[in-house]
């Protein structure tokens, strides 16, 4: 008896390990690194060897690809300022665990960007403080995004970070399929906020009853953007998933955006939609993205969060059909409109003064940037003027050897690189104004440092997954559903969040 | 002396018999033992800047997001009580499945019925999430279109009601494992003396008696076993199946939510970690208790098939 079982026993345990096999990539966060070891030679030769690692939606390219562009890259920066670059392009879903798990494992990676809550990356001490070193050797790129920009990067009057020079001036914007407006003769100039679309939306399904007027996509929190009207402030927390602890308006007090009259009218507005069939039935599961619902002729519109106005082209390719677009809400700036995406130097960078010295090229050297977003000019893209490229005959983004395309928003300055031929020629200038001039947050500069209430956060998050995709796409019913969702807040812990929020805020305001 | 060489010859039998089992051993070192090593990480904060070793110690405050909220109930419960059924429903079917397969034999026909029944095990569960939202998509679905509607009833929104996913997603289960489970019990039975089912016949037992009293008593040590290995991952869940067959639904949690999705979704943001690693050191824990309490009481039961 015994023996057969110690049989099965080991026929059991070579299941468990074939079967164990699938369910690896469910633990990535669990991976332990090595502790810190000292990397191999940081200097090849009589240059500095810098990593630069950066975020990509593009298809990682191979080596030889990669190579060819970092030694184009060398040929510039050996000269100018003695340093050779390793480049680490990273894929968007894991950029910031690879980056997480070089520095735990003491691989060498001096320059990465930071996407999202930056204070995360502060209070981990994943970036260098470089308050002393950046306006010796980064001038240009501060000078580029401006010194005010860098009190979002900045924890109690030390800088960590510098913020991307793009388009931060986001306007949620509505793109809406020209020839369906055009042949029932809608309107759209009129539309100044997400209620007027409403009689539009009723004349779209009553000519196509097949088709949904507003369509949600992957993440299905698309009409989040549109609460930017309420003039909100998420006080460092990610748009996507706000915890609630918001400003709103010209007010000082951190108050719970999820409570305020003006979400509810937004959620009861969208209950209504949901029960006129204006919006999909599956939008706050579905893993389509928008422009793929409109794309195969489902939908009729659907919203995006946009500077400057080459969104357009970028919709009606992505589409298939000509759009036309309007803004349902104005830019607003706070912090996190400017410190989503920025520049750091990795805490265990050994040469932070060189380091430095390569990301100020990124802002300032117009062939450095277009060589890390765009690769080599005539094998990955060809130049139709100046300021536009393309990609040459008979290739695109997936099928020329090397291309960062979508990291234009990420890379240096968005401002010094090529633009994809047809966007508008007042685009760059549109952004730039809109950067500079839009209505700004009384809190802008403040970041929130969420560490002593992580526990709080954690239970929190869980809480929204839960509700808001449901009650923002109307597909559960907030008369009964936004109680809930309320309650299940308080009980995880909002209000500590908002306390702690509060108390920093008054903090920061006193010393400002 | 003689006695001697006997020894010598039996060591010298199991060396060889070491050598087999070493290559598994070195295995369950690497992959199991050495990785042990990082419980500590756990009841650190862990700093980038000191370093993984020089982090401060912080007690137990890495564990307390797990108890927060009333999320650590239906957590709890949802993935032992799934794990539950699963263990009780997939052993009867696995064993079902088994004795089908046995009794067909040799013949092709087995063969087709066993692939067929163990294709669903091969799926990635992102496959299966899109085949069950096939089924059930609120827009398109099959079973809203093409059953629901015609009948004359208004569709159901699957993904926004939690009920029906207990159902569901033991249905699911049970389709991709049933079969790659009964692989071990197929096993077991074609693994049994011939003579003792022919001496049943002869005694007078027909087909049901002859499993009743001779096939299911032979197969109970591999149905401790087995079970005894899953209650000691009774606190993990499979992530694929609660996470994307579900679609990441926020309106289903109440049912789909189980401590191995709460961490992921709680801690995809904030990347800390402590708080993982204080996860799985709690659900390591709770598991290796349960093992031993469940083997202490097939000891006191049945003292021959217990695991240790």
């Amino acid at each position: 008896m015994k023996k057969k079982g110690l049989l099965t026993l080991a026929m059991a345990a070579f299941l468990a390990f074939t079967a164990g096999c699938g369910q690896t990539a469910a633990k990535t966060p669990e991976t332990a690194g090595s502790g810190p070891a000292q990397s191999a030679a940081e200097t090849t030769g009589d240059y500095t060897k810098i990593v630069y690692s950066y975020w990509t939606m593009d298809r990682i390219p191979d080596e030889d690809a990669r190579k060819s562009v970092e030694e184009a890259i060398n040929e510039i920066t050996r000269e100018k300022i003695g340093v050779e670059v390793e480049l680490m392009p990273l894929a968007a879903s894991e950029q910031a665990q690879k980056v997480s798990l070089a520095m735990a494992s003491g691989e060498q990676l001096d320059i990465f960007n930071t996407v999202g809550d930056l204070n995360t990356y502060i209070a981990n001490n994943q970036v260098y403080d470089i308050t002393d070193l950046v306006h010796e050797y980064a001038q240009g790129a501060v000078d580029q995004v401006s010194e005010e920009f860098l009190k979002t990067t900045s924890k109690d009057g030390r800088i960590y970070a510098i913020p991307a020079d793009k388009g931060i001036a986001l306007a949620a914007t509505l793109y809406y399929r020209k020839d369906i407006a055009d042949e029932l003769g809608l309107d759209f100039s009129t539309v100044k906020e997400i209620e007027d679309l409403t009689p539009l939306y009723e004349k779209v399904t009553e000519a196509y009853p097949e088709m949904v007027a507003l369509a949600g996509g992957a993440g299905g929190l698309e009409l989040v953007h549109t609460f930017k009207d309420f003039e909100v402030d998420y006080l460092t927390d990610a748009w996507t998933k706000p915890m609630g602890a918001v400003l709103m308006g010209d007010s000082m007090t951190v108050e719970n955006l999820y409570a305020t009259e003006e979400f509810k009218g937004r959620v009861e507005l969208m209950r209504d939609w949901y029960e006129k069939g204006y919006v999909l039935k599956d939008a706050a599961t579905t893993t389509a993205s928008c422009q793929e619902t409109v794309a195969a002729g489902k939908a009729f519109s659907f919203i995006g969060n946009q500077a400057g106005n080459y969104g357009v082209q970028e919709a009606s390719s992505m589409c298939g059909y000509e759009m036309g677009y309007v803004r349902l809400s104005q830019p607003y700036l706070d912090t996190t409109a400017v410190n989503s995406v920025t520049w750091a130097i990795s805490s265990q960078c050994k040469n932070p003064e060189k380091a430095l010295e390569f990301l100020n090229l990124t802002y300032t050297d117009a062939d450095i940037v277009n060589l890390i977003v765009f690769g080599i000019e005539g094998r990955d893209y060809v130049k139709v003027s100046d300021r536009e490229m393309e990609f040459p005959e008979g290739l695109d983004a997936n099928t020329v050897p090397y291309t960062a395309q979508y990291s234009c928003g990420v890379v240096g300055s968005q401002f010094k690189q090529l633009v994809h031929a047809g966007t508008p020629e007042d685009n760059n200038d549109l952004m730039y104004r809109e950067n500079h001039e839009s209505k700004t947050s009384p809190a802008f500069g403040f970041t929130f440092d969420s560490t002593p209430v992580k526990t709080e956060y954690t239970a929190v998050t869980n809480v929204i997954n839960q509700y808001l995709p449901g009650l923002v796409w109307g597909s559960i019913d907030p008369e009964t559903e936004l109680p809930k969702f309320l309650n299940a807040l308080q009980e995880a812990g909002l209000d500590d969040i908002i306390a702690a929020k509060q108390e920093q805020l008054d903090a920061w305001a006193a010393q400002e | 002396m003689r006695a001697d060489a006997q020894k010598r010859r039996a060591r010298k039998r199991n060396l060889i018999y070491i050598l087999f089992l070493l290559p598994g051993l070195i295995y369950l070192l690497i992959n199991d033992y050495i990785p042990m090593f990082g419980v500590f990480i756990a009841f650190k904060n862990i700093d980038y800047g000191k370093g993984i070793f020089k982090s401060d110690w912080i007690g137990l405050q890495n564990f307390r997001f797990l108890f927060k909220t009333k999320d650590a109930l239906i957590m709890t419960r949802n993935t032992l009580l799934y794990n539950l059924v699963f263990i009780v429903l997939g052993t009867v079917f696995a064993i079902f499945v088994a004795i089908l397969l046995c009794e067909l034999g040799e013949k092709l026909s087995a063969r087709i019925f066993q692939s067929a029944l163990i294709l669903p095990y091969l799926l990635s569960w992102v496959i299966i999430s899109y085949v069950v939202f096939a089924f059930l998509s609120s827009d398109t679905g099959y079973v809203n279109k093409a059953i629901l509607e015609p009948a004359g009833k208004s569709g159901v929104n699957w993904y926004g009601e939690s009920f029906y996913w207990i159902f569901i997603l033991i249905f699911v289960y049970l389709w991709k494992s049933a079969g790659y489970q009964s692989i071990v019990y197929m096993a077991n039975i074609a693994g049994i003396d011939s003579s003792i089912k022919e001496a049943a016949r002869i005694d007078g037992a027909n087909k049901l008696q002859e499993i009743r009293y001779v096939v299911l008593p032979l197969l109970k040590p591999t149905v401790i076993i087995m079970t005894l290995m899953a209650v000691g991952r009774i606190f993990y869940s499979d992530f694929g199946l609660f996470y994307q067959v579900p679609m990441d639904s926020g309106a289903l949690y109440p049912t789909t939510q189980t401590i191995d999705t709460y961490v992921y979704r709680g801690l995809m943001k904030l990347n800390d970690i402590g708080m993982a690693s204080a996860a799985g050191v709690y659900q390591s824990m709770v598991g290796f208790v349960l093992v031993l309490l469940s083997n202490l009481a097939v000891r006191r039961i049945d003292p021959d098939n217990a695991l240790f």
